[in-house]
Formats: C-alpha cells, sequence, structure tokens
C-alpha cells in the first residue's frame, strides 16, 4: 500500500501512533486452525483507548455522516444530550486499537480477511473522555460453505470497569499459515 | 424538531433513507477513521492478484456499509437520543468504488411493554445503484420514559 494515500488524511494523535502496515507482523498474527478452544481464557487487549473529540469527530465525517449531533461540537454541546454523540460503528476503531499488533486478537489485522457481518450489544453509549479497555475470548470458529470463519467474544469496559459494549466479532480467513503467506505474496490464500 | 414518542411510531413507518456515494478515498479516509488497514480495501495493486474475495478491485470495509446502515436510525432518532439496544449486520456483497449505496429502513415490530422498557426493531437494507443487496441490519431501539 502506497502509505501517503491514507497519511493525507492523518489529523488525529493515535492516527500518527498507530502502524498502518499490516503485512509487517502478519507471520506471528493468530491462524483460524490454531485458536485454542479446548482452554479458553479472556484476555485483555495490548492497550486502551482514550476517546477523545478528534477521534470521533473524524470517524463521523470519514463515515459520511451528516447529522450535526454526529459532527458539529458546538450544536452538540447546546442539545438536551449535551455533547457529541459517539457514532454506533465507531467500536471498529476502539477495537483495532486495543487489540494492538502483537497481542492476542492479532488476526483481525490478516490481509485477506473478510467480514461477513458483526453483533453487539449496547449496555451504555460511548462517551468523550472515558478511556476504554477490552476484554476478549474465542467464542465459535466453523465452516460455512467452504469459508472458515473465526469469532472472538470482545467486551468494551470504561475506566471504571462499568461494560459499555459487547460483540460477537467476526472474520472469515485462511485456514492456516500458508494462507496467509500466500496472501502476503500477492497471492489468494484462500480456495473458496 | 418534535422528540420522537414510542405513540407516534407505527409498525411499517418506513425511515428517511441515508445515500452514500463511495470510491478509493473514501475507503483511505474510512481506514484512517477505522484503523482497519487491510489491504483489501486500501491496496489496489495487490487485490489484483490477492483477490480475497475474487475481485480485482480494492472494496469497501464491510463496517463502512454498516455505518451507513446505522446512520439510518441515528438520523432518524436525533436530536431524541433513544437507545441502540442491539445491533446485528449482514454484509451480502462487497461494496465496490465508485458506488452509491442507498440504506433504507423501517420499523419492523413495535414492542409494548411498559413506559422505559418499550422498543422497536428496525430493520434496513442497503442496495446498490442497480437494486443488488449490500447489506442487511436489525437494530433494537429502547424508548425512555
Amino acid at each position: 500500500m502506497d502509505e501517503q494515500q491514507v497519511r493525507k488524511y492523518f489529523r488525529t494523535e493515535k492516527q500518527l501512533q498507530f502502524r498502518t502496515d499490516f503485512f509487517d507482523a502478519a507471520e506471528d498474527y493468530e491462524v483460524w486452525e490454531e485458536i485454542d478452544f479446548a482452554n479458553v481464557q479472556e484476555i485483555e487487549g495490548e492497550n486502551t483507548f482514550e476517546i477523545k473529540e478528534e477521534d470521533v469527530l473524524f470517524f463521523a465525517e470519514a463515515a459520511l455522516d451528516t447529522n450535526p449531533l454526529v459532527r458539529d461540537p458546538e450544536v452538540a454541546r447546546r442539545s438536551t444530550y449535551g455533547e457529541l454523540f459517539v457514532h454506533p460503528v465507531f467500536i471498529t476503531s476502539i477495537i483495532f486499537w486495543c487489540v494492538g499488533e502483537k497481542g492476542r486478537g492479532n488476526w483481525i489485522r490478516t490481509p485477506g480477511a473478510r467480514n461477513p457481518g458483526q453483533s453487539c450489544v449496547i449496555h451504555e453509549y460511548l462517551r468523550i473522555g472515558e478511556t476504554i479497555h477490552i476484554k476478549m475470548k474465542p467464542h465459535d470458529r466453523f465452516i460455512k460453505r467452504g469459508k472458515y470463519h473465526l469469532q472472538y467474544k470482545v467486551d468494551l469496559y470504561n475506566q471504571h470497569d462499568v461494560l459499555k459494549v459487547e460483540t460477537i466479532t467476526t472474520l472469515i480467513l485462511p485456514k492456516d499459515r500458508e494462507g496467509i503467506r500466500r496472501f502476503l505474496a500477492g497471492e489468494r490464500g484462500v480456495d473458496d | 424538531m418534535k422528540p420522537l414518542t414510542f405513540d407516534a411510531i407505527s409498525d411499517g413507518d418506513r425511515l428517511p433513507e441515508v445515500v452514500r456515494t463511495v470510491d478509493q478515498e473514501t475507503f483511505w479516509k474510512f481506514a484512517a477513521a477505522s484503523f482497519d488497514y487491510n489491504p483489501v480495501h486500501c491496496d489496489p495493486e495487490w487485490v489484483k492478484t490477492a483477490r480475497p474475495f475474487t475481485l480485482t478491485t480494492t472494496v469497501g470495509h464491510g463496517m463502512m456499509t454498516g455505518a451507513f446502515m446505522s446512520s439510518v436510525v441515528t438520523q432518524w432518532m436525533l436530536p431524541t437520543v433513544l437507545k441502540i439496544r442491539k445491533a446485528s449486520v449482514k454484509f451480502t456483497f462487497p461494496v465496490l468504488p465508485g458506488w452509491t449505496i442507498t440504506s433504507r429502513g423501517l420499523v419492523a415490530e413495535k414492542h409494548v411493554l411498559a413506559p422505559g422498557k418499550n422498543f422497536v426493531v428496525i430493520t434496513v437494507k442497503a442496495e446498490n445503484q442497480d437494486g443488488m443487496v449490500v447489506g442487511l441490519a436489525e437494530y433494537e431501539v429502547e424508548f425512555p420514559d
């Protein structure tokens, strides 16, 4: 990827810190067939995410949302809600940030991964100023129409350990390391 | 703008649609927003041979489509802040650069329980300019007292 194509959009502190090259550590990514379902353990993400106004505003803009309560801090402050409404799909940014590069759950960075759909339960809306950490564990692994699906339960907590959102995070992945290597080489790493 | 009230809503009500046109710049910017730099969205050269979706072009993030579909609900409800308590989305076809995605929602169910517990189920369908379905979603939205 020509990184300049994405860097030209960078405006937030986190964007400058995050490693955009998903190939770099891919040899160490967790692999579909190697996930241990016999001894499931819940683990914390590598990083925490402090929700800042700049993060929330940028996401809403990139999502092409035009609602003033999502895009205009002044309008949002004058509303009954009193602050910017955090876009529901902002959860995605938090999960990628908190999983990090080397920690468990890094299979979400697999080049060639495909998204069949997602689900979540929202207990409380995310708010600017909160610091989110995630807890995750393997949830399911299945083959459907020849495609290898992996699901983790990924739960988002704030700094007071209040459960904000529960998700089932699902991706279709290469079955094994050989599939990942093929994608890294620019070849098709799945056979479906 | 008048607050949205549970009594004013009927099953079958259609929500205002959300229309978005996307291109490769949209995908790059969404990558920067979501931290999802999967080359299937960001690298037009790599995807020509790697073809995860068997397509030789990049495709938009599934969660980009998810964002469009959830905007149907937030556009409808805000400034009334209802509680979106459950969301599930399914991506049925990848979104290509240059497509226009129209997301349409309707009140599929109205659950009449008690003040503070009443909720509706909103289903949303996202289609491209040719009517191809690219995403389906369902949201449970609770009304406060």
